[in-house]
């Protein structure tokens, strides 16, 4: 079967401007002020049902405190974020969350492919109207096929380079752009299906050098981040550009074997993306817990981050393009 | 003088044997049984692939009298595409994923056997993302072939439901599923392979239809040793003639080692004519998805084939969509006729493409003869050149052209094709193609954040709408429509008659003697029509929508018409997937046709029942 999402390789100056809008950063803990900001950063759908009361929020609030489980939808080994041995560091956000609310965390686990949402948050428990699981711990914030919650952390593309291969002199990845003919030859840099490396490599007039991977693999043995790390090890490839998680868990399996260079966003080709958890659209009150919890954890989730290696930049304000219900 | 009868019976039973020439038994076997209109033999219903039945007890003036005969549910949900395979006293029908096999007996419309493979969840899931469908069955040779969804092939004994073999077909680590019907022909099981949306590389393989052995297998590029194109001798239509082929034409379109993931797969419809002992089938898009990182015509991505049946040998190939950017998969079935065209009865095969137009070439040289739209809303290219054989695409509604910082809006068709999968009928008396389309276009926007294996990057998203505009004259005019089933003369291009449809018709048609047409549509309607003026005669709700392909055989000299309803696959997949609410922000992943379909939920739910109709009385 087909698929209908193509990437575009760039990126208009429209939509860099609607991601860099503000949003009010007031200390907010009541429901209700969140509530409030919630009103203050979407826009109203037009058929939207009339907003409910505050006391039916808190109640359904607390309801959702009240739950025995924590149910989250996860990649059965998506290291570095999820693994069935849940020692991914979205599964250590998930239990750092579960046990604030006093719950315990339930996996619904589903290799994340196309289809990944379609399978789990939005999918229904057979003869039931219980959905499989209630949030995805990672999606992009801006994300379509998810309601998102504030971003909890804004990473980059990294340059990933294999020390001692002829390519430690190299400090920006423009650098690639200028090297003599023979040496460009010699270069063997992963390209993926879709992402901004690859664009940045066409761009660069790299392409030919370019070693095609998927980024989407059938096998429920592998993911991205093993493959390249096998492949880097192989000398199949010297270098790539990787999405920063994914270039942290090849750096900690191999520590002082690479060189990492940040990838820098330019107006029509973004390398840093914000990233939040996905909910249910419609599933309102979900969101607001979780943003309460997001906030009141920051801390703790940055040094579950800086754990795991992942490049970690500030949390620009964004304010999501996004109707909520 | 009195011959003793055993003797004679002896020697005439020699002279038969004698006459009939060499062919192996279960060519002869499969095409033998297509030529009994009481059997549906192969999914096509015979090697042509015309759907046409010389069945007339079910005729244009007593069809307004058809009524539902009996019913038997899958108990499966998901899409269910294909249809029923009839042999003799036997009906056998197939689910989509677990791909469970019933054969029914007619007689006692009772289950004689039933075969569900064992597929292993954990390499099925990652696979199953897409709502695996499976377009149905093959048999020869005494067995039944079924191509379950994990790429494994497996013969089971028709009798029994017996497994005699089974052979992986591919890797469904690699991404490599199938969905398609094979196709027995000779000794062999032709097949291919889906899994485009993984960069797999398509090919069409024979195994032996004994042991499961493979025979031949030709890939859609790459070298000459794997696409089993001959330099020299295989051809390929340019600059107004027949031209051979010269040395690696499958990796000299591509920049680098591209064609590894080429893409070219091959989850279409296969014929075969046993004249030419030629195979026909499409490839489909090259991988990877995003245009501008592929340069290149991307050979033989989006191509016709014409392969030799015995060796795999590439006879003739055209491109019909060079450098595609739109998803114009070229999977669909190519159906064998006789034409005259110019005075001149042609051998000719008839394609209906994802891209709007609908081809006729010679199928014995592969020259191009017609290539017309088949609805004229179709405006990513203006016309095919007959010389070039390349379409002239309009640039406004290149994607790649317009890709960097604007929208591409109002491209026609959409992803989905002017038409799918969905196969044509082709009535011999009316010498009209039945076509059942969509009449969409999609409006591509660079704005959304996409995510896929966790890598976030900045993708576009695709927005199907309804082509509002006429079929026959491609002026707007506010409709809303998003399918028609339109009749086609494939000799000059020009559409008879076309049928509005609220949605797209996603259901296979087949046309009878009778001058019927039936098809299915996406609410679960079984309709029946006019096969001269598309004139609707009759119409039944099944349990859920229609995505099945209609087939027609007879019983005990009763003529029957039977498909399989269970909305799912692409157009149904939101509902398929129970995730469409109806709401304007539930959004499909990885489809964008939602927004066309949306109100689809309120019509059909799931479910997979098998329907079969007939005449009342005895």
């Amino acid at each position: 079967m087909s698929f209908a999402k193509k990437t575009k390789l760039l990126l208009p100056a429209l939509a860099l401007s609607t991601l860099a809008a503000c949003q009010t950063t007031e200390k907010v803990n009541t429901p209700e002020q969140l509530n409030a900001l919630e009103k203050i950063s979407t826009t109203e759908h037009p058929s939207a049902p009339p907003k409910s009361s505050a006391a039916k929020d808190i109640k359904a609030l607390e309801k959702l405190k009240a739950e025995k489980k924590f149910r989250v939808c996860a990649d059965p080994l998506n290291p570095p974020y999820s693994t069935k041995k849940q020692d991914g560091y979205e599964n250590k956000i998930a239990e750092l969350f579960a046990k604030q609310l006093g719950q315990e965390v339930e996996y619904y686990w589903f290799p994340q492919r196309i289809g990944f949402v379609r399978n789990t948050l939005k999918s229904k428990i057979d003869n039931s109207e219980q959905y499989k699981c209630d949030v995805i711990m990672g999606v992009p914030a801006g994300f379509d096929f998810t309601a998102t919650t504030n971003s909890y952390y804004h990473s980059t593309y990294v340059l990933l380079i294999a020390k001692g291969r002829g390519w430690d002199n190299i400090t920006i990845p423009e650098q690639l752009r200028s090297l003599p003919l023979a040496k460009q030859d010699s270069l063997k840099i992963a390209m993926f299906d879709r992402g901004p490396g690859t664009a940045w490599l066409q761009n660069s007039g790299l392409l030919e050098q370019g070693v095609p991977y998927q980024t989407m693999t059938g096998d429920h043995e592998n993911n991205t981040s093993m493959m390249i790390a096998k492949e880097l090890q192989a000398g199949n490839i010297d270098m790539v550009i990787l999405w920063g998680p994914m270039a942290g868990h090849i750096i900690a399996q191999q520590p002082d074997t690479y060189k990492v260079l940040p990838m820098k966003s330019a107006l029509n080709m973004k390398f840093d993306y914000s990233m939040a958890m996905g909910v249910r659209y419609g599933d309102k009150q979900r969101k607001v817990l979780l943003n309460q919890l997001i906030s009141k954890n920051q801390l703790a989730i940055n040094k579950i981050l800086t754990k795991y290696h992942v490049p970690l930049l500030p949390i620009p304000a964004a304010k999501k393009h996004q109707d909520d219900d | 003088m009195k011959k003793p009868l055993k003797s004679l019976l002896l020697a005439s039973s020699v002279a038969a044997l004698l006459a009939t020439p060499v062919i192996s038994s279960a060519n002869s076997g499969v095409e033998k049984l297509t030529k009994n209109p009481a059997n549906w033999a192969t999914a096509l219903g015979n090697y042509s692939g015309t759907r046409y039945s010389k069945l007339d007890q079910i005729n244009s003036k007593n069809v307004k009298n058809l009524q539902p005969a009996w019913s038997f549910s899958t108990g499966v949900l998901r899409g269910h595409e294909g249809g029923p395979l009839v042999i003799g006293d036997v009906i056998y029908i197939h689910t989509p994923f677990p791909n469970t096999v019933y054969a029914l007996d007619q007689a006692t419309r009772s289950v004689i056997w039933e075969y569900t493979p064992t597929m292993d969840a954990d390499v099925t899931i990652p696979v199953m993302c897409c709502d695996t469908v499976n377009r149905g069955l093959a048999y020869g040779d005494g067995k039944i072939f079924l191509q379950q969804s994990d790429t494994v092939l497996t013969a089971l004994d028709a009798k029994t439901g017996q497994r005699i073999w089974s052979v992986q077909n591919g890797d469904p680590k690699l991404g490599m599923t199938n969905t398609q019907a094979p196709l027995v022909v000779n000794d062999k099981v032709i097949t291919g392979i889906a899994g485009g949306e993984f960069g797999v590389r398509g090919f069409l393989a024979a195994y032996d239809i004994k042991t499961g052995e493979l025979s031949w297998k030709g890939y859609s590029m790459g070298p000459d040793g794997d696409t089993l194109i001959k330099p020299g001798s295989s051809t390929t239509w340019e600059n107004g003639k027949v031209t051979k082929l010269g040395k690696n034409s499958g990796t000299s379109s591509w920049e680098g080692d591209q064609w590894k993931i080429g893409g070219g797969t091959t989850w279409g419809w296969y014929s075969y004519d046993p004249d030419l002992n030629l195979i026909y089938y499409g490839s489909g898009n090259p991988s990877t998805w995003n245009p501008v990182q592929r340069p290149g015509d991307n050979k033989w991505s989006m191509s016709l084939w014409a392969r030799d049946a015995d060796t795999g040998e590439v006879k003739w190939v055209y491109q019909m969509t060079p450098h595609d950017e739109w998803d114009f998969d070229g999977i669909n079935e190519v159906v064998l006729a006789d034409q005259k065209i110019g005075g001149k009865t042609r051998k000719t095969v008839v394609h209906f493409d994802r891209n709007g137009f609908g081809y006729t070439l010679d199928r014995v040289t592969g020259e191009l003869l017609v290539a017309e739209k088949f609805d004229k809303t179709v405006n990513w290219a203006s016309h095919v050149d007959l010389k070039s054989g390349r379409p002239q695409v309009v640039s406004e509604f290149s994607t790649e052209q317009n890709g960097e910082d604007e929208n591409t809006e109002g491209v026609c068709p959409a992803a989905l094709g002017s038409k799918n999968q969905q196969p044509v009928s082709y009535s011999p008396k009316t010498k009209m193609f039945y076509i059942s389309a969509n009449h969409l276009c999609m409006d591509y926007e660079p704005f959304e954040v996409s995510y896929t294996a966790g890598q976030p990057y900045v993708g576009a998203t695709l927005t199907m709408m309804p082509a509002g505009g006429d079929v026959l004259t491609g002026k707007k005019d506010g409709s809303t429509n998003l399918g028609q089933f339109t009749a086609w003369d494939a000799t000059t291009g020009k559409i008879v008659w076309s049928n509005k449809e609220t949605f797209s018709v996603w259901s296979g048609s087949v046309a009878t003697a009778g001058d019927v047409v039936f098809y299915g549509t996406l609410e679960g309607y079984l309709k029946a029509v006019d096969a001269k003026t598309g004139k609707e005669l009759y119409k039944f709700k099944t349990p859920s929508g229609i995505i099945g392909n209609v087939n027609t055989w007879s019983y005990k000299g009763k003529q029957y018409v039977g498909v399989l309803s269970g909305i799912g696959g692409w157009a149904g997949i939101g509902i398929a997937a129970g995730l469409d609410s109806g709401e304007s922000d539930s959004n499909s992943e990885g489809l964008g046709a939602v927004g066309a379909y949306r109100s689809l939920s309120s019509f059909t739910k799931l479910g997979g029942v098998f329907t079969v109709f007939s005449l009342p009385g005895k």
